[in-house]
């Protein structure tokens, strides 16, 4: 599934434009050192909205980010992920909502 | 398969997570780092030889090695205290030249940081790692105009004005 897909389905608002890749996979954590564990083409779902969040998500080639729990990034953040074609996506409710709505609509 | 002849195919293995620690000496101004798996990372002032090593940060940060998936080839990345991305601060860096080399491509330049912060020896990450590093990092990468670049931290002109992006977990266990 691409993530313009997945933004159609869900209530997930856009930051930013981005590239709109193929979903892989999910991925839960808020860790920038955890991150670097995962493999390439996985959306992550966090609550950090560093820049450090970015650099770590641009070196695993992430197929999007979703800030859950309404955390907005700074435009600091939006340039670094435009630059690097992430696209970043909100939503609302905490992760354990947005891991639900996920597996309820037969993404997952 | 013959080690000698294989197409790595890379994987990560022995991933855990620790504390990357900074300390400085105050009598020479050098820095070291080092990655700490204690549960507490280490912030004790000790003496050695001429050096008064003294804490001066520490971040969560993970560590991992590679692995060929045909071969069974293990590349240890011990030497790597953790991955900054370079921001392009400083035209005058080697990092910087390092992203400017292919300008049909994005490249992303992250310095691999060994524990010889300042340099005094002439020691870095060993090309092996460098090389199996790169080629793990770049394999699967959907963009053909991306290109992931791993460079030594000796590389790097300034540590003290350098602007990069630690990939660590900074300001979560900060103590001051």
């Amino acid at each position: 599934m691409k993530v313009s897909e997945l933004t159609q389905k869900t209530t997930l608002k856009a930051f930013n434009e981005g590239t709109d890749k193929e979903i892989k996979g999910i991925y839960i954590s808020d860790m920038v050192s955890d991150i670097i564990g995962i493999k390439e083409g996985h959306l992550l779902i966090t609550l950090q909205t560093h820049k450090n969040l970015i650099a770590a998500a641009n070196l695993v080639d992430v197929a999007a980010i979703v800030f859950s729990r309404n955390k907005i990034p700074a435009d600091d953040v939006v340039a670094l992920a435009n630059k690097a074609g992430i696209r970043l996506l909100g939503f609302d409710g905490d992760t354990w909502s947005l891991a639900k709505k996920i597996c309820e609509i037969g993404i997952w | 398969m013959k080690k000698s002849a294989c197409h790595h195919r890379w994987t990560m293995t022995n991933l855990h997570g620790g504390y990357l620690v900074i300390e400085g000496c105050f009598h020479c101004r050098h820095r070291i780092s080092f990655f700490s798996q204690e549960p507490v990372p280490p912030i004790d002032d000790y003496q050695e030889g001429s050096h008064f090593w003294s804490h001066l940060a520490d971040y969560q940060a993970s560590q991992f090695d590679l692995k060929c998936e045909k071969c069974s080839t293990e590349v240890p990345l011990k030497e790597i205290m953790a991955l900054m991305l370079c921001v392009r601060c400083n035209p005058e860096c080697g990092v910087y030249a390092a992203g400017s080399q292919e300008p049909d491509r994005q490249t992303w330049v992250y310095v691999a940081l060994c524990s010889d912060t300042s340099h005094t020896t002439e020691k870095c990450i060993p090309s092996e790692s460098l090389n199996a590093l790169n080629e793990y990092l770049n394999n699967g990468i959907e963009d053909p105009a991306k290109r992931i670049a791993v460079v030594p931290c000796s590389l790097r002109k300034f540590v003290d004005t350098c602007q990069g992006i630690v990939l660590a977990d900074v300001g979560l266990t900060e103590l001051y």
